[in-house]
């Protein structure tokens, strides 16, 4: 049995999630100023390459980097695993998605086709470069829960859709697209939807809301086979909509029904809980409950016109539901990172979690966030609001990224004097007792 | 008669509704919420000790591992009764905030640490201590806190 997952030093350095974290806000500010400058009328087409671009900021920029430097800081303590040099892999996959991120929105928008190579190669080497080694040490794990096995099957969903991806970015590198370009396109956005991020979220959850809320538990059944029933309800709509299209919406009311029910379930959960706070984090998970159920609902009868209002269902599951969860996790573990390692390295007198970040501000970027969300969807009826909408978007990722950044220059700022505490006497070396 | 794992992961849930509800009494009324800050103060310490004064000496006197995971659990446990130390001076003080603020901290270093032992530690005691679990468990339950 591994041992490292019970030692102090077993968490990872905390610039490994930090540096994910502190860029994901950066992207949402990219993403607003791409839509602040886009023509309305192009962004209501999902296959326009402006779309494409200001898509994948959020996707990979905000919601990958946040949950890739998540699963950094949480395989340890939920899978008792530890990835070996995670620091260097954090950062060597840092850089290569941070550039890959930029080079895909500039060479889509400038349309420069070596410049989308490059960030399919490099897009590819920062997925793949974390991705295959969490999923290599989580095959160790021995006592494997519902939780990780979710991670587990998210990943893999992660690793396929990463290959499609590179493989579609290529093709507009090469400017030729092949017959099966739409069909890939569709499983790629479905399966990063529901497979990669729809099921980490569902497995973490089985954890966070008991937990950090004192919420009533997951029924085993859900921990048991909720997954495995969403993981069938994918692959179903692969093979229908390859060999029978016109029955694919069976079985995405199939995956849409149990994102729904996840969804109500978070919102009874919540409303059910023994924890008095009422604070962002729990706002933004019933800001999600919500989104995520208009959201399954839209999905799944956009089928019946002809996918006329896909934008507004990624604005939902993708904005209203994803994102949400996202923010409202920053808000959670930045503070608690920057307090457990000052606490670790014998700092005592460190500002307490809550004081770290500002709560009117906090609430304020909510508020802002909401607020866009809304006006993306009025945007999509009336284009000409759109400008508006997308500038208190700004607004909000700029406030949020001062957010994340507060708690980290308190870090830095304690860092630098000398610990009330010596630590050193207490370090303890695990190794050899594997 | 339940199992180490059983018993212990049993009273971290009891620890959980104990904590819920001090953080409910100091929402109420930070003024009435001594006695259920007690009881939690009271309870967590308890189980410190259950662990560090029975199934820890058990668990490192079985495998000779006396600076491996039990130290570091160790180490957690004086992390979080400062913490606890910090929240009674707040209600002492009546300073809410800093009552939350410290409270937060607390309920996810202790999340982790549980889980932690939860999936590592008590698996490995119940591994090593299967034919004396009952009597550690009987040990635990009579332990007399110090």
């Amino acid at each position: 049995m591994d041992l490292n997952g019970l030692s102090a030093e077993q968490a990872p350095p905390i610039s490994a999630p930090i540096r994910f974290f502190l860029t994901a806000p950066l992207f949402g500010i990219i993403a607003g100023f791409l839509i602040l400058l886009s023509d309305a009328s192009v962004l209501s087409s999902r296959y326009s390459v402006e779309s494409i671009a200001i898509t994948h900021a959020i996707t990979i920029g905000f919601l990958s980097f946040v949950m890739l430097g998540a699963l950094t800081q949480m395989l340890p303590v939920l899978a008792g695993v530890r990835v070996p040099k995670v620091d260097l892999f954090a950062k060597i996959a840092h850089v290569f998605l941070l550039f890959g991120t930029l080079f895909m929105i500039i060479g889509l928008f400038q349309d420069y086709s070596k410049l989308i190579f490059a960030s399919s190669l490099f897009l590819g080497i920062g997925f793949l470069g974390m991705i295959i080694p969490m999923l290599v040490s989580l095959k160790k794990v021995v006592h494997v829960t519902a939780s990780v096995r979710a991670i587990m099957t998210s990943l893999v969903f992660a690793f396929i859709i990463v290959l499609m991806g590179m493989h579609l970015l290529a093709s507009y590198g090469v400017g030729k697209f092949s017959s099966l370009h739409s069909l890939f396109a569709n499983i790629h956005s479905v399966w990063a939807v529901f497979g990669f991020a729809g099921i980490l979220i569902i497995g973490i959850s089985f954890h966070v809301l008991p937990m950090f809320y004192v919420a009533p538990r997951f029924k085993p059944f859900c921990k048991q086979k909720v997954v495995w029933l969403i993981s069938f309800g994918l692959v179903l709509w692969l093979i229908l909509n390859i060999f029978l299209d016109s029955y694919s919406t069976v079985a995405k009311i199939w995956v849409a029904l149990f994102f729904w029910a996840f969804a109500t379930t978070v919102f009874l959960k919540l409303n059910r809980r023994r924890r008095p706070i009422s604070d962002v984090t729990v706002w933004y998970w019933r800001s999600a409950a919500v989104f995520m159920t208009l959201g399954a609902f839209a999905w799944a009868i956009n089928d019946f016109y002809d996918g006329e209002y896909i934008v507004i269902v990624s604005i939902l599951i993708g904005g209203g539901f994803m994102f949400s969860i996202m923010s409202g996790m920053l808000y959670k573990i930045v503070p608690f990172l920057v307090w457990f390692h000052l606490n670790a390295k014998g700092y005592m007198s460190i500002p307490t979690m809550n004081e770290m970040i500002d709560k009117r501000l906090a609430k304020t970027q909510f508020i802002l966030f909401l607020i866009s969300l809304v006006g993306f969807i009025i945007s999509f009826f009336i284009p000409s609001v759109l400008p508006l909408f997308a500038i208190t978007f700004i607004i909000s990722m700029i406030i949020l990224e001062y957010n994340v950044i507060a708690p980290v220059l308190i870090y830095r700022k304690i860092i630098k004097t000398k610990p009330e505490f010596d630590m050193s006497m207490f370090s303890i070396s695990v190794e050899g007792i594997e | 008669m339940s199992t180490i794992k059983e018993y212990l992961s049993a009273d971290h849930s009891r620890c959980d509704e104990l904590f819920a509800s001090m953080e409910d009494a100091v929402a109420k009324d930070i003024n009435s919420a001594k006695e259920s800050y007690d009881l939690f103060a009271g309870e967590t310490e308890r189980h410190f000790q259950m662990e560090e004064r029975v199934m820890f000496l058990e668990f490192e006197q079985k495998t000779g591992m006396t600076e491996g995971p039990t130290a570091m659990m160790r180490h957690e446990h004086i992390q979080m009764r400062n913490l606890v130390k910090e929240m009674g001076a707040a209600i002492e003080a009546k300073d809410k905030d800093k009552f939350f603020g410290n409270s937060e901290t607390l309920m996810i270093l202790m999340q982790q640490h549980n889980m932690k032992e939860e999936q590592m530690l008590y698996t490995m005691a119940q591994q090593h201590l299967s034919a004396e679990s009952e009597r550690i468990v009987d040990m635990m339950q009579s332990m007399i806190v110090e």
